[in-house]
């Protein structure tokens, strides 16, 4: 076989300079004739070891960590040219033990499938996949409408947006309003912090998005496909915008699509202007008819009359990647991974402060603490695991008491976190819960839409006071008030963004309440994170008057001579942590 | 249908619900009362406030009434203190970010809470009694207070930030109104309730006293008020001298009061000439409002001295005598900082003293006396000796005081007053040779009855408190026996005058509570919000928005001619004076007060607005628009305001900026609202629920309560209903009533705004005659004599009579009256219809009524500018268009159609009329006609498809200035739709354009069905009145014909009259332009004011030798006429008008007419004079007109008429109304 060299150029390879190694490999092979195919890829999940270039030969498979443009010669000299791969920069091989073989192994790829092996930007790679094959299936054995959505029915397929609802009854409510046009939305306004599972199933797969869509409005007898994606995704977009033109092209989209008589079809792309309400539904479809987005009371939903008041069918852009592969290889096939209520897998963003940030694609039921510690690789700098972040700005803490909870709707609820999309934050003994709570609340009170009262002045005021929770200047009785203001926003607000909002300050009183008391009674912030909150002081036997600090310090709080032990005043200090960033000798302690 | 109806379990019981109602809508139908913000029922539900929340057993959370829609079985509870935390967590949310003040500090301080922005606005207007009225609401005493109230309301005045303490005159301009009220023919008197048969005693006629008494009197007991002294007034009459409060104006001040029933007895003083015992058995309950009256001495060693005397004793004994003190030569000093050393000081100088001094511990600063006071007697020469305290009065051999010897004094740390502690400085001792001194330190209450009472109270006891005044319930001020209330100094200890009214005013309402066994409880207090809660008010908050003035000052005697008891202040010298203050006040209070949903709800649910202070946003207030003012910061987001702007006015001119707490509502892109697609309609102020929108006007209406008046609008031809509110006759402002027609309540900038000249100065109100080139007022006889002589000086048919589309029916058919029967001339017309041809009369025959838009398939505006002229049917449309995806086809001679963003296809004309007859030619030359419409409705169709069929076709789509293929696709999609609703502007389409329209609803059959025809839009309220009052040249009444003989024999029955002339006037333009009128009698028209030539029909109208014009003002034809009759508003006779849809509608005569003879009385008295009898009341004029209208048989056929090309050049422009030609150069559409 001829010799295959493929970079991963999804946004979190750019990022780290895949441009640059591509661009080398490229040049090296024209310039030297080399005899190998160079391929582009997207994220293959590992995105913490970018840029990636693999190399797959009649040996094996060997995938190469942090390739920059210099290390792609050597690798390609050395591999291509004196076939002797780099073990020292293998990541994974499957002919050998590889630091991060345990990354891939304990994963199950259905979502991600495709992601990382095929150019996003060829149809013909996705064919070559089996791209393409489901609906072929669906129209060449004539399965019936009623009989797909049963199929997706009972491979238990939940929503991936975070809400959970049975894709397959969404399906049945949509498929049962009858009109002369129907709409099916791909909802990819991924907008979590520290979430891009559906970016990279976008920039990685796009034709797998777009034959899960083709299969729901099959399914529900949709005429129209709209894509509501957010412009911050620039390459996705781009990336999309070639799949619908192939499609097209194709005949895989237009009229009478797969040779079924009167299966019309149409998608387009709505940018999203990038507000996370605009995730919501009802908030969605406002957007995309050029109005406000602002979320309207449900009911009526979107299956009774949704986009220009027609019966529409939305899901996001996991739960479509995953339909193809249901309809290919059975509900049954799907079902077997999973709990009894949540079944098949989950994508998961990994960030913060673990080793492998990255995306992982696990089996439903798998432990958090499995998913950070043997995906993820455990904390970063060996420090403390102490919580983990689900379901991003509207998810909550999972404290690391509870990392035996298995990843499943149900579970992860009962902790007072939400599955969400996907996002996983990982903490660690420096992160403060309740600068934490204040950083997501910061977010859901910038995003509210500002319709409903609760959720446009209640984040205000919650957010003021953990403001000054974190500024030393709480009171007692403000966890009360936290507490007594989260239950009313969660009761009286129109949509999940102000129904959740409270939920990373609920969850982190819940378990972390000692913390918040410590800030409020004690004036102290346990985690040293509230600077306001810390005392900053010259450790008089390592200090040696090295004079650093003092010529940094912006507000000359610092004195003292050559040579010898220097002083922080504290009247003076504004707490800004400068001296302890330049000091040399760990002589700055914070307290 | 029955089985339709949900069963819905609502707090318990079993109630049935509709299919797609919310619970907000059954809730209210079931008299379950929910609190919402956010809702409007003219608008798709939003949920947005949150305030109407619900608890639905099985939904999680609550759920939003407003838009959860009902589903069988639902159970509901509507209220539980879970649900009231809610509403009220709410509200505190929404006030967190509220920085507006519901009434401003001047109210807000006051003690007795005088509404004062709401009298300086009726000061500014001019309706001084009416600020009276006001006051007196809490302050029976304005002209007193108006002179010696110690103002706490200017202290508060944010004018002073602005002028550096110099407040807005607040006193000075009720003294102004009460001395107008005073001076006036009819000063106010309060309406007082039936006598209640309870009688009531009151101890003392003080300022307590006599409030407490009129109080007691306006409720109808009978209040009996005993006094010690032999003249009423106490402290007000002896303690203030004269010079600052003269007794004759208390005197009237007292006899407004006694006027009302109350009796004052006088030299009884309770315990001594007068026994509890015997007060107990004559009346049901008493008041105590006794004062503070004993004055204390100086406190010092040798203050037995004679010529030392307590301050009060010294002013109140020179009362009673009536011998003012001879201090000349003698040396006076006043001990203390008060105003009773004020008034001490500044007698003494009266009182011809070579010096006086004011011996005073702290400084000037300090001193709790008015500032003006102190000011006036510095003018007046007395000397202060600030930080001196007198240590010992020396006496000499007589025991009569010869020197005081006085401390200086430094000043320490502040005291529990808030004011520096003074100090004696060691050694400072110092002798002041003086002959007089007057202690004014302090008054003590003096209750020798209590034993008197308690040993004869039924039950309780009567009690002093530690401070030795009488105790009283703070709240309720009763007092240990239930039926005996207390009020004023007496309780409180020596206090201002305004604070003994303010508890004159709880004791009295207590009592009344008593009186009338009800329990005895204070006032719920309202809520109010404050900007104060959330900053103090710095100058910069009002620099820049708010100019500077000077403050009117009140004229003073000079200094010099001080030396006598005569008033010092002088009144401001008239209404400009006061008028330019009033313009001083920066109106902090809101106008809507009266009407905030916001604080009616806070008030209910007992919300605090401080609950979750934080930050708040503060935005500039948008005054740009001429109508409308935007306050962002009272806007609650509710968007009923955007959304009533997008979904009925269709003008989308508003909308919601940024996201979250820093969202706002904004015309679109932050432009002047003036600058957008804003059309002026005022929908959204009438949709906000709080002050945030309102009505721009150039002095803030008040806030002040208005008295309403139903009325209907008198612009266009629609016939809204609609609600003057006035005070006394002033109309502040307008808003719209569900009527027949507008049954949403909607009104258009005509109605909303169009109000103005109700207030205009400038209105004729008595008859004018030319004379030598000038008006001179006569009276209406004489005018009347005139017009009888004049047109009994010629041929009847040298007469003619034109009235306006604006009249009533009553007023049309009183000139149709005395045209044709009294004065016997066909001569009579409008110049509204004058040349149009009769095309429009047959078109309204066939109006789809306006409610039924909604229900349209299709609707076609074919010369409709609906958002300019007729913009509440233009609602229907863009409600159609928006809810229910209605489509809207505009066919328009105009380049750019102001409807041209609200319709869904443009199509451009040259000529209504030939693209009419093009779509006509279309339906006949393709047989797509219905011919069984045709067989059995009308007639006519062959002769009208012979000649239409005749023209040449390429012309008509060539003239119509549209593709031919154009013309068939409309032609043919209006003929197929079954609900194609049609509309066009009598202002666009000429007459024969509408007899065109008038065939094609035919040809297509479009008669006769729900939501299908023709709607045909006049620009007149009342011009289909004109037609159907026969108030034209051809027809008599109801379109009859003026020769048929059972029309005729009902008019000679009716009018009594054989004399009736059955020819009709056919050539009435020819002949006016001829001049061949001599007599021309114009009713509520303008033609040369509105006419497209004004200078050619100036000259028609000058070739007559006697010309009448009514009208309510001195337009341009009233300006060239000989003798101009004042003419009244429709609020002010009653009467009906006809609407564009046939439906008469009646209005009430609810407005008093300032006319000595009203427009109806006019006509009649005319009519009378000329042997007829004639009523002039708008119901037995109805009646009488009735019995002449025609008896319409069912199945009348339609005919199609044929037409010809007419250009017509004379058009009246507005109406022919000058009232409508007035607002539209000021809206400038």
């Amino acid at each position: 076989m001829l010799t295959t060299v493929t970079v991963g150029l999804g946004s979190c390879g750019i990022a780290a300079g895949a441009r640059k190694t591509y661009e080398k490999i490229e040049a090296l092979k024209s310039a030297e004739q080399l005899q190998f195919e160079l391929r582009k890829t997207s994220c293959i999940g590992m995105c913490y070891r970018e840029p990636l270039v693999e190399i797959r030969d009649d040996t094996g498979t060997y995938l190469y960590g942090e390739v920059d443009a210099d290390r792609a010669v050597e690798v390609i000299e050395k591999h291509i040219n004196q076939h002797s791969p780099v073990r020292d920069y293998i990541v994974y091989s499957d002919l050998f033990e590889a630091p991060e073989n345990g990354f891939i192994q304990d994963q199950v790829k259905i979502v991600l499938r495709n992601c990382g092996y095929i150019d996003p930007e060829s149809l013909e790679e996705y064919e070559g996949r089996n791209g393409y094959a489901a609906i072929r299936k669906i129209a060449s054995e004539q399965i019936s409408r009623e009989k797909v959505i049963d199929t997706v029915l009972r491979s238990g397929l939940r929503g991936r947006g975070g809400g959970g609802f049975s894709t397959g009854m969404k399906w049945k409510f949509a498929f049962g309003n009858q009109s002369e046009e129907k709409f099916v939305i791909c909802n990819a306004d991924e907008g979590d912090p520290g979430a891009f599972m559906d970016r990279s199933v976008l920039e990685g797969d796009p034709h797998s998005v777009l034959e899960g869509m083709i299969i729901a409005a099959y399914a529900i007898g949709a005429t129209h496909g709209v894509i509501y994606c957010r412009a911050e995704y620039p390459l996705a977009i781009k990336r999309l915008n070639i799949a619908i033109r192939q499609a097209f092209e194709k005949g895989y989209l237009g009229k009478n699509i797969f040779g079924i008589t009167g299966f019309n079809l149409d998608i387009y792309i709505k940018e999203g202007a990038g507000a996370f309400v605009c995730g919501e539904e009802t908030a969605l479809i406002a957007s995309v008819e050029g109005e406000r987005g602002m979320p309207r009371k449900r009911p009526p939903f979107p299956a009774v009359s949704g986009l220009w008041k027609r019966p529409t069918n939305i899901n996001n852009v996991e739960t479509f990647a995953n339909i193809p592969w249901i309809i290919l290889n059975g509900a049954e096939a799907f079902a077997r991974y999973g709990t009894e209520k949540s079944k098949g897998t989950k994508v998961f963003a990994l960030a913060g402060k673990v080793r492998h940030s990255g995306l992982v694609e696990v089996p439903m039921g798998m432990t958090i603490r499995d998913v950070i510690f043997k995906l993820g690789g455990g904390i970063k700098n060996d420090k403390k695991f102490k919580a983990v972040q689900m379901g991003g700005p509207s998810g909550g803490c999972i404290p690391a008491f509870l990392s035996d909870t298995i990843v499943d709707y149900d579970s992860v609820n009962a902790t007072g976190a939400i599955m969400g999309s996907g996002g996983m934050v990982v903490m660690d003994e420096t992160t403060c819960m309740v600068d934490m709570a204040r950083f997501f609340l910061d977010f859901t009170r910038k995003e509210s839409c500002g319709k409903c009262t609760f959720c446009r002045m209640g984040t205000k005021r919650m957010l003021e006071i953990l403001e000054r929770i974190t500024r030393g200047e709480g009171v007692s009785g403000d966890i009360e008030k936290l507490e007594e203001l989260a239950y009313q926003i969660k009761d009286n607000s129109l949509c999940g963004l102000g129904q959740t909002a409270p939920n990373p300050v609920l969850t982190t009183i819940r378990y972390f309440r000692d913390e918040y008391e410590a800030h409020i009674h004690h004036k102290k912030c346990p985690a040293r994170v509230c600077r306001p909150l810390l005392t900053y002081q010259v450790n008089q036997e390592k200090c040696t008057g090295c004079m650093v600090c003092l010529k940094n310090c912006p507000v000359q709080a610092i004195t003292g001579e050559r040579k010898q032990p220097h002083l922080i005043h504290q009247e003076l200090c504004t707490r800004c942590g400068v001296c302890f960033s330049k000091c040399k000798f760990d002589a700055i302690t914070i307290s | 249908m029955v089985e339709n109806r949900l069963n819905i379990v609502l707090n318990g019981n079993i109630v049935k619900g509709y299919p797609g109602e919310t619970i907000l809508e059954l809730a209210r139908r079931h008299g379950v009362e929910i609190p919402t913000l956010c809702h409007d029922d003219r608008l798709e539900p939003f949920t947005a406030c949150y305030l109407c929340v619900v608890e639905v057993e099985g939904m999680r959370g609550h759920q939003p009434s407003c838009s959860t829609r009902l589903t069988e079985g639902m159970k509901i509870i509507t209220d539980n203190e879970n649900i009231r935390k809610s509403r009220k967590t709410a509200l505190e949310l929404i006030l967190s970010n509220h920085y507006a003040d519901c009434i401003g500090p001047c109210k807000q301080t006051c003690p007795a809470g005088v509404d004062v922005q709401g009298y300086i606005s009726l000061i500014e207007k001019g309706l001084y009694s009416e600020a009276i009225a006001l006051i007196k609401e809490v302050n029976p005493l304005p002209a007193i207070c108006g002179r010696v109230c110690v103002r706490p309301c200017e202290a508060a005045c944010r004018r002073n930030l602005l002028d550096e303490g110099a407040p807005v005159g607040i006193d000075y301009l009720k003294r102004f109104a009460a001395d107008q009220d005073l001076a006036s023919t009819h000063p106010f008197k309060p309406e007082v309730k039936p006598p209640t048969g309870k009688k009531i005693a009151v101890i003392g006629a003080g300022p307590g006293g006599l409030s407490a008494g009129y109080f007691l009197a306006v409720e109808g007991h009978q209040a009996d008020i005993f006094e010690a002294a032999p003249k009423p007034g106490g402290w007000l009459r002896y303690g203030i001298p004269e010079y600052r409060l003269p007794n004759d104006i208390l005197d009237r001040e007292v006899k407004n009061i006694t006027d009302l029933g109350v009796q004052i007895f006088y030299n009884k003083r309770l315990g001594e000439d007068l026994s509890y015992a015997e007060l107990k058995n004559r009346y049901d309950a008493m008041i105590l409002t006794i004062g503070s009256q004993k004055g204390t001495g100086v406190g010092c060693e040798g203050d037995d001295a004679g010529n030392v005397f307590s301050g009060i004793d010294f002013l109140k004994n020179m009362e009673i005598t009536g011998q003012k003190h001879d201090f000349r030569g003698k040396t006076v000093a006043v001990v203390g900082g008060g105003n009773t050393a004020m008034d001490c000081c500044r007698t003494a100088i009266r009182c011809r003293a070579d010096k006086v001094y004011v011996i005073y511990r702290r400084t000037e600063k300090e001193m709790p006396a008015n500032p003006i006071e102190i000011h006036e007697s510095k003018l007046e020469g007395v000397e202060y000796l600030f930080l001196t305290l007198p240590k010992k009065i020396n006496k000499n051999e007589e025991g009569v005081v010869q020197s005081v010897t006085c401390l200086r004094m430094e000043l320490g740390e502040p005291d529990a007053s808030g004011r520096r502690r003074p100090i004696p400085v060691e050694g400072s001792d110092f002798d002041l040779k003086v002959d007089y001194i007057l202690a004014a330190i302090g008054q003590k209450t003096e209750a020798g009855f209590l034993d008197d009472i308690n040993r004869h109270a039924p039950e309780g006891e009567l009690q002093l408190n530690k401070w030795g005044n009488i105790d009283a319930d703070p709240a309720t001020l009763q007092t240990g026996i239930s039926s005996i209330f207390a009020a004023g100094d007496g309780v409180t200890g020596p206090a201002t005058i305004i604070e003994a009214i303010a508890q004159a005013k709880i004791a009295a309402r207590s009592a009344h509570q008593f009186l009338t066994g009800l329990p005895v409880h204070s006032v719920e207090k309202p809520f109010t919000s404050r900007k104060d809660n959330f900053t103090v008010q710095n100058k910069e908050d009002y620099q820049g928005r708010f100019e500077s003035y000077l403050r009117n000052e009140m004229p003073t005697l000079p200094p010099s001619g001080r030396i006598n008891f005569r008033e010092v202040e002088l009144g401001y010298p008239g209404a400009e004076t006061a008028a330019g203050e009033t313009r001083r006040c920066l109106e902090c209070g809101c106008v809507s007060f009266f009407n905030c949903d916001l604080q009616k709800y806070s008030t209910q649910y007992q919300a605090s607005q401080k609950s979750f202070s934080g930050e708040f946003i503060s935005r500039p207030v948008d005054f740009r628009h001429p109508y409308i003012e935007i306050d962002n910061n009272k806007c609650i987001l509710c968007a009923r305001c955007v959304r009533i702007c997008h979904e009925v006015a269709g003008a989308d001119a508003l909308g919601l900026v940024n996201r979250g707490f820093d969202t706002y509502i904004a015309p679109s892109m932050g432009d002047s609202l003036s600058e957008t697609t804003c059309e002026s309609c005022g929908l959204c102020i009438s949709t906000c629920p709080t002050g945030a929108l309102t009505e721009n006007v150039v002095f803030k209406p008040g806030p002040v309560q208005t008295e309403a008046a139903d009325t209907l609008c008198n612009y266009c031809s629609v016939g809204c209903a609609m609600t003057l509110h006035h005070r006394r006759q002033f109309v502040i402002g307008v808003t719209g009533k569900k009527g027949l027609i507008n049954n949403d309540g909607n009104l258009c900038r005509y109605g909303q705004f169009g109000y103005k000249y109700l207030n205009d100065p400038q209105r004729i109100t008595q008859p004018m005659l030319r004379v030598n080139g000038k008006f001179e007022p006569i009276s209406f006889e004489k005018a009347f004599d005139l017009i009888e002589q004049k047109i009994r000086s010629c041929a009847p048919d040298e007469n003619a009579f034109f009235a306006g589309a604006r009249l009533s029916n009553e007023n049309l058919y009183l000139v149709h009256k005395l045209a044709r029967a009294a004065v016997k001339t066909n001569a009579l017309g409008s110049f509204h219809y004058l040349g149009r041809g009769e095309g429009y009369r047959q078109a309204a025959d066939f109006n789809v009524p306006i409610d039924q838009i909604a229900q349209a398939g299709k609707i076609y505006l074919i010369g409709a500018e609906l958002n300019r002229d007729n913009p509440v049917v233009g609602y229907a449309v863009t409600n159609a268009r928006i809810r229910k995806n209605t489509p809207v086809t505009l066919v328009t001679t105009h380049e750019k159609s102001p409807m041209a963003h609200k319709v869904d296809e443009i199509h451009k004309v040259s000529s209504y009329y030939h693209f009419i007859k093009a779509l006509n030619y279309m339906i006949l030359s393709g047989g797509l006609e219905n011919p069984l419409f045709l067989r059995d409705r009308t007639e006519g169709l062959e002769a009208y498809k012979k000649q239409l069929l005749s023209e040449n076709f390429d012309q008509l789509v060539e003239k119509a200035g549209m593709k031919a293929e154009t013309i068939e696709t409309l032609a043919i999609a209006c003929n197929l739709e079954m609900n194609a609703i049609i509309l066009f502007s009598e202002k666009e389409l000429p007459g024969n354009a509408v007899i065109e329209l008038t065939n094609f609803a035919l040809l297509t059959g479009k008669l006769g069905k729900t939501a299908s025809g023709i709607l045909s839009l006049k620009e007149k309220n009342n011009a289909q009145g004109l037609f159907d009052m026969g108030v034209n040249p051809l027809t008599g009444i109801g379109g009859q014909s003026l020769a048929d003989p059972g029309y005729l024999s009902k008019c000679s029955e009716v009018w009594q009259t054989q004399e009736l002339t059955t020819e009709p006037e056919v050539c009435l333009p020819e002949r006016l332009e001829r001049g061949q009128f001599r007599n021309l009698f114009i009713f509520g028209e303008d033609p040369i004011g509105c006419a497209t030539d004004p200078a050619k029909y100036r000259r028609i109208l000058s070739q007559a030798s006697f010309i009448v014009v009514q009208d309510y003002f001195q337009t341009p034809t009233a300006l060239a006429a000989d003798l101009v009759l004042p003419d009244s508003f429709p609020a002010e006779t009653g009467g009906t008008f006809t609407n564009t849809r046939k439906v008469i509608q009646g209005f009430e005569a609810v407005m008093t007419s300032p006319l000595e003879f009203n427009s109806m009385q006019q006509l009649a008295s005319l009519i009378r004079r000329f042997g007829f009898q004639q009523s002039d009341q708008p119901h037995a004029i109805l009646t009488e007109f009735i019995a002449l209208l025609p008896v319409k048989t069912p199945h009348e056929n339609f005919s199609l008429r044929t037409t010809e090309e007419t250009f017509f050049s004379d058009r009246f422009n507005h109406g022919c109304d000058a009232i409508v030609k007035q607002f539209d150069e000021e809206v400038k559409w």
